[in-house]
This record gives structure tokens, sequence and C-alpha cells, in this order.
């Protein structure tokens, strides 16, 4: 992907006007969703490939954009989320397409999936949140633990070239400053919807998803374990699961190219 | 100027390797491996013990906070310690304000069981009720409450509301709130002051919560999370005076309030012989032992807020090390003399404009009989060098019961369309 190519803002009226949804709008070809993490929108490598044969809709989180900070106020819990989405959609008139959401992301994907059943065409969950079993529990320590902790969280091996340009900070401080305190209130805006265990029940709703399934995971999540690739899969019909070795939480920054391969062959049916 | 003392309830007895063998006293601590049960029972003793010996002392109210899963204070519930205050200071006649600093608004999911077990209080005391309403901190609200941080501030707002509400409304009303819905509020007792009792917020300085508490007219309390007052509090206070100028409200400084550790010895060598080791015993396994990530949550501070608190001069990076000697020069604890801790605090309540200090007299594992010294030498040494600190207000306290020698509340306490904290 060239780096001249320019990401449009599209703002939609949702929610009776009370959320204007930010979509971030780039590439060419035919429409795919992207629904980010918890760390809110950030345009990657993985994304800047797809975007040389889709035109990526990526809507950003209510509050997660930075002049309008509050619209999390206006949604209230997963099912006001799940509305809100669905309106862009259609409004986007981007139904139909497929769409690909990491962690958070994925766990909206598969609500969203769940609740419309039409309104993707394929769906891939990168290490989604959403299910939370007892004999594997895992924990929102990205959130509750110290800050210097989130990068052995996130990634398998921190100190490689990708994950080691997701975290970088600016290096004048008033910026760093405004970026992690950014950075930290799109964290808690997702966690709305995470708090204080993340099920929010999705595992009674998984049996309704109809469009066909990718699921990726890093075998060294140290989020949410790689195990729950399988849970997914064998609650989702016709569903296929992959877990990727030398992969932590975000494959699609570690194992960059695999991931690359394994989605664009799902989306182009081969 | 109101002098209160704020008990904490810590474990007293926490092993010497606790700090090399355990991380935070908070959440995570391990009660069985770590607590004699029957230690529990008179530490529990000792602390409400110590309140009185300071009510008797002469302290104008005594008061409690809230912080669940702790072993630095254990105390899930202010009201509890509350009760046994308000009836025993009563029983004796003294006249001394109950305040419950931390009942935290933030974290209750039982708002009404708030708004009457206060009221309650306020009546078993006479009206000496003072009602301390804090957000609550992160990892009690969120993590042992699981309350989402995003949502700490509109439940406190709602639940604030349902309060005053259900403390001043003459008839029965149904509540359809986004976190509680009631048929029908009827509390039974309304509050024995009238309108209701005085309440006031507790904050670190998020300007938020400092204007929030101007525009409400409740008075406003700062922690300053270990850090120098010098340094930390004083660009807050000079912050919500300046709002408060800017507001068109007056200067009283009834409406400020902060929280200070004092250790009173008949020398500065004198004090350090006698608190040294119960202040590095709090650094080390009590209240210093508290990590920065339990206290500030992803949500939990708009990002506005967000950015005045990280440039705000930080805390010591690691509050487990400092000994008594850090502790005092970097103005974590007033420590010392009765002339220098009098010069301190006199200081502090001159340059801030503070009509108001709450002093711990206990800290970690001071003993009893050595709280009970220090409460003392206080009340005689030094409490009534800052009494006349700010008298010329003494006619105009709207924070303060009425039976005690308050004015009654302004009516922007209970404004229903009032100020919201979200």
């Amino acid at each position: 992907m060239s780096t001249s190519t320019m990401v449009e803002t599209r703002t939609v009226s949702t929610w009776g006007d009370q959320v204007r949804l930010q979509v971030k709008v780039f590439g060419t070809g035919p429409a795919l969703i992207y629904l980010h993490p918890l760390g809110g929108f950030v345009r990657d490598d993985f994304l800047d490939e797809l975007a040389r044969t889709h035109t990526i809709y990526a809507p950003e989180l209510p509050g997660t954009s930075a002049d309008d900070t509050f619209a999390i106020h206006k949604v209230n819990d997963i099912f006001d989320l799940v509305l809100v989405y669905e309106e862009a959609f259609r409004k986007l008139g981007v139904r139909g397409a497929p769409a690909v959401g990491q962690s958070f992301g994925g766990m909206l994907a598969a609500e969203l999936a769940s609740c419309f059943p039409d309104l993707f065409g394929q769906v891939v969950l990168l290490g989604p949140a959403g299910l939370w079993f007892a004999d594997k529990p895992w924990t929102l320590e990205v959130l509750t633990g110290p800050p210097s902790d989130l990068p052995n969280l996130l990634f398998r091996d921190p100190s490689a070239e990708r994950p080691k340009a997701m975290l970088a900070l600016p290096e004048e401080p008033a910026a760093a400053v405004d970026a992690l305190a950014h950075l930290t209130w799109t964290m808690g805006c997702g966690a709305k919807f995470l708090w204080p265990v993340p099920d929010r029940g999705l595992v009674r709703r998984l049996h309704r998803i109809t469009a066909p399934v990718l699921v990726v995971w890093g075998e060294d999540d140290r989020i949410i374990p790689s195990s729950y690739a399988y849970e997914y899969g064998k609650r989702i019909a016709g569903s296929t699961v992959h877990v990727l070795p030398g992969s932590g939480h975000i494959p699609q920054v570690e194992q960059m190219e695999t991931t690359l391969e394994l989605v664009s062959s799902f989306l182009t049916g081969r | 100027m109101k002098l209160t003392y704020i008990q904490q309830l810590p474990y007293r007895h926490l092993p010497d390797d606790f700090a090399s063998r355990h991380t935070e006293s908070v959440v995570t601590n391990s009660f069985h491996e770590l607590v004699d049960r029957s230690l529990v029972h008179t530490d529990l003793r000792d602390a409400l013990d110590e309140s009185m010996h300071a009510a008797r002392a002469g302290f104008d109210a005594v008061a409690l906070q809230e912080h669940g899963s702790s072993s630095y204070d254990i105390n899930p519930n202010p009201d509890l310690g509350a009760a046994a205050l308000a009836y025993a200071t009563g029983a004796e006649g003294l006249p001394v304000g109950i305040y419950t600093v931390g009942r935290s608004l933030g974290k209750s999911r039982e708002p009404l069981r708030v708004a009457e077990e206060q009221a309650w209080l306020d009546c078993l005391s006479g009206g000496r009720l003072l009602s301390g309403f804090p957000v609550g901190l992160a990892y009690d609200a969120n993590i042992n409450a699981g309350v989402p941080p995003i949502e700490t501030r509109s439940r406190y707002d709602e639940n604030l509301e349902l309060i005053l509400r259900a403390w001043t409304d003459r008839k029965p009303f149904p509540w359809n709130g986004r976190f509680f819905q009631s048929m029908g509020v009827n509390v039974w007792p309304r509050p024995y002051q009238d309108p209701h009792p005085p309440v006031s917020i507790t904050g670190i300085g998020n300007p938020n919560t400092t204007r929030f508490a101007l525009e409400r007219d409740l008075g406003f309390n700062l922690v300053t999370l270990g850090s120098d007052p010098k340094v930390a509090a004083a660009p807050i206070f000079e912050t919500m005076w300046s709002m408060a100028a800017e507001m068109g409200l007056d200067a009283n400084p009834y409406r400020a309030a902060m929280a200070v550790t004092v250790l009173v010895g008949e020398t500065d060598e004198d004090a350090e012989r006698l608190y040294a080791r119960h202040v590095e015993y709090s650094l080390a396994r009590g209240i210093g032992r508290i990590p920065m990530h339990r206290l500030a949550l992803p949500g939990g501070i708009s990002p506005q807020g967000l950015k005045v608190l990280m440039s705000q001069p930080s805390p010591p990076a690691d509050l487990t090390a400092p000994s008594y000697a850090d502790a005092v020069s970097a103005g974590v604890v007033v420590a010392g003399s009765p002339a220098r801790v009098r010069e301190i605090l006199a200081d502090y309540a001159r340059s801030f404009r503070l009509g108001n200090l709450l002093i711990f007299l206990q800290v970690g594992s001071m003993p009893i009989e050595l709280t009970k010294h220090n409460i003392d030498l206080f009340a005689t040494e030094v409490a009534p060098h800052l009494r006349p600190i700010w008298s010329e207000y003494d006619d105009d306290n709207r924070w303060w019961p009425v039976p005690l020698g308050g004015q009654p509340v302004s009516k922007n306490q209970a404004e229903t369309a009032g100020a919201r904290l979200t």
C-alpha cells in the first residue's frame, strides 16, 4: 500500500443522532468492515495490505474519537452498541460486506453476526473476547495491571519491530501525555463492555451465526488463552479455526504475513 | 478551624517480610496466610477506643473511611463504626461530629441503603452526622465492587441525586434511574438535620471534582496520595479558589479540608524514637503498599482530567522503600515536636485556606497506648494553636452540623437539577 493513500473520516448519525459514529474509510475495492481492539483504531501493515483489495470501513467505538470523547456515555451496554453499529452499516450501505474484528472488535463482530445473521457476508475473528469459562479463566489484566506489563501481555515478543512500532509513544513530552491520556480513555471506553468479567452472554447467542466464520488465534496469547479458539469453533457451525505459533494476542501484528494469507484466502473463497 | 480525628483500621501485625513476599495491601493480599483472627478482633476494638479517646480529648469530629479487600484499613462500610461511635459519644454527652468521610457512591449498588443508614446515624446521633460521599478509589469501586470504571461517575451522580431526594422529598416518589429503580422511595428515617446532613466529597486533584464540589456547595476534601502537600496540594487549592472566584462564590475556608498524618513527640528526636517503625510499617506494609495502577483505571478519569493529573508532579515512584526520615522530609507525614507540627499545619491551613484538617494520629502498627499518647499531645500542645485560624468565618460554616454550631446547608446541595460529576 502506498503511504499516499488517504484515510477519510465519515461521520454517520446514529442512535437518534445521539451518537455521531466516526468511520475511517480507506483503500480500494469492495467494502470490508474492520472492528478495532481495545486500544482503538490504529492503521497497521495488515490493514494496509487488505486495503489494496478492499475499501476498509473502520468505525471508531463511541468515545474513542478524539473530538467526541463523551459519546460513550450515550451507549449503555453491548445491545445499545450492536444497534448503533448495525444502523451505521445500513446507512453506509455496507450490509453484506465481510467483517474483521480483533480482540474486543472480534467480540463485537461475533455479537453483531449473532444478532443480525444477514449483516456480514463473512466474519473473521482475530483472538476475539466474549467467551469466559471457569475452567479457563482469563482476566482484564491489560486494564487492571501496571502499564509496564502491557507489552508482555500483548505480544509474544514485544521487542520485535512491528510490536515496538505499535507501542511507541511520541517523543515530545506534552504529545506523549496527550497520546497516553487518549489511549487510557480509549481502553476505558471498550472496558465498559467487558467489565468486570468479559462475558456478556455471547455464548448463548453464537449459535445464531449463519455467515462463514474464520477464527485466528495466537498460540501464545497471554490475555485470552488460545484454547478459546476451539470454543468458538465448536459453537459456530462450519467455522474454520487456525491457531498460529509464534504469536501472542495480536496475530495480525506478530504473524502478519500468515494471518494476511489466511484472511485473504478466506475472503476470496480459496 | 475544625479539627477532625480520622481513623483507619489497619491490621497491625503483618510480618516483617511482608514487603518481600506480597506486592500490595489491597485486592490480592492473602487473609489466611497473614492474619490471626483474634488480633483482628483486638485491632477493631482498639481503633474504636482510639476514636473515643479523640472524642474525649476535644476533637470536633471523628471520622472513618471505606476500603474493601484491604489490610491497611479494614473498613467495608464506615456506617458500622460510625454507629458504634454515634451511640458511645452520645452516651457520654460528647458534642462531637460523626463524619463518614468515605461512603463511596461510585461503588454503591444500594443507594437507598446508604440513604437510610446515614439518616439512621443522623437520628441516633441527634444530628451530628457529616456525610462524606466520595467517588471511591478505583480498586475499591471497580475491582472490588465490579463497577466499570467509565460508569463510576455516572453511578455517583445518580446515587447522590437519589439519596438527597430521598432525604428531602416530603412524599414517596418512584425512581427510574439507569442503575437503580424503585416503585416508591420512602426511606425511614429521614435525617435529623433539616434539610439534611452537610455533604462533602473527597478528591485527588481532578479539576472536574473540584468544580463539582463548588457548584453543588459541597465540602471538598483533598487526599494527596503520598505527596508533599506543599508541592501537590498547593496548585489544587489554588485552582479551587480561583474557580470559586470565577463562579462568584465566597472563599469560605470551611469549604476545604485536607487529610494529614501527624505524629507528635516532645521533641523531633522523641517523635522519631516513638513513631519511626510504625511509619515504616505503614509505608512498606500498609497504605504505602497500594500500587499506582490500583488507584487509576482506564475510563475512571476523563481525558481532560487525565491530562491534568498526568502533568502534575508525580508522587515518589516507590513508596515502599522510604524511611521515616524520608517520609518526614518529603511531607508525607507531619512529625516532630509540637512547635514543628503547629508551624507546618498552620502553614497548610493558611496558605491553602483550609477550614478543616482531617488528622490521622494512628498509623500502621502503632499500638493503642502510643496512639492515645499522640492524640493527647496533639490535643493539648497543637490543637489550641490551630483553632483560632479562620475564626472570622465561624458564624458561616454551612459544612458543619447545626446542632454543633454550623449553619444549615445550602439548598444547592440537594438541587436535583444541579451540577453533575460525569
